[in-house]
């Protein structure tokens, strides 16, 4: 007997609940079994791609709503974050100097594929609206979905 | 595994659509040939670059083999394109 079914039996005995709502408690929890030791540590599958989605919805006259739908595997992205770390010291120095000049100070020998282990994980589901609002277009809502599937 | 296909589709409300389909297997027979006789310039290129040449290579590896799956839609009133790599 699980922990869940004993608790609502006690509950029962108790009378805090009664036969009926006993009933429809056990029937809930079997429903939605507890996730298993070997999934607690992971709550959702590994990513496998990672999806991102544009729509614009345009109030134009001759302009209609643009969708943008992007999904790249985990696995390309994961391969990416390695080629960085093959990318020459020199070089990498003028990529970091480039980079600081825009106003991004990172430094690329430090991106890792742990890294992006943890983005995916905090990634579950991102999403921006934009407002455009153009002198010479019509103002639109531009609505961008970042997400792991 | 090594993407061997990618379908082109592009749909235009105002002309004939395109439906291609890109044998990407038959790139990569062409490649491996090319790849087989510049192999001691990628070597010589990695060493000059103190890059391990077989880690280089089995990045380069992974990048192609992660392109599998790679799937990109873009879609107007007027004009839609999909990209997809099998």
């Amino acid at each position: 007997m699980n922990e869940n079914r004993r608790q609502i039996l006690e509950m029962l005995s108790a009378g805090q609940v009664n036969a009926d709502e006993a009933e429809r408690l056990i029937s809930a929890v079997e429903k939605d079994p507890p996730p298993s030791n070997g999934s607690a540590s992971s709550p959702k599958a590994k990513a496998k791609y990672l999806r991102v989605v544009v729509e614009s919805e345009e109030d134009g006259r001759d302009h209609g709503p643009v969708k943008v739908n992007v999904r790249v595997p985990m696995q390309l992205l994961r391969a990416g974050v390695k080629l960085a770390g093959l990318i020459p010291a020199q070089a990498r120095d003028q990529v970091n100097a480039a980079m600081r000049e825009h106003g991004m100070a990172f430094d690329l020998s430090q991106i890792r594929p742990e890294n992006l282990e943890e983005l995916v994980d905090q990634l579950n589901d991102l999403s921006v609206d934009v407002d455009v609002d153009d002198a010479d277009k019509a103002k639109s809502k531009v609505k961008v979905k970042v997400f792991c599937e | 595994m090594i993407p061997l296909l990618a379908v082109v589709h592009v749909r235009n409300k105002r002309g004939p659509g395109l439906h291609l389909w890109v044998p990407l297997f038959l790139l990569w027979l062409l490649l491996a040939p090319a790849i087989l006789l510049l192999s001691p310039l990628i070597l010589v290129a990695c060493l000059a670059g103190r890059v391990d040449p077989l880690r280089a290579l089995s990045v380069i590896w992974q990048i192609c083999a992660g392109l599998t799956n790679t799937y990109l839609e873009v879609s107007h009133p007027g004009v839609s394109v999909l990209i997809r790599v099998v």
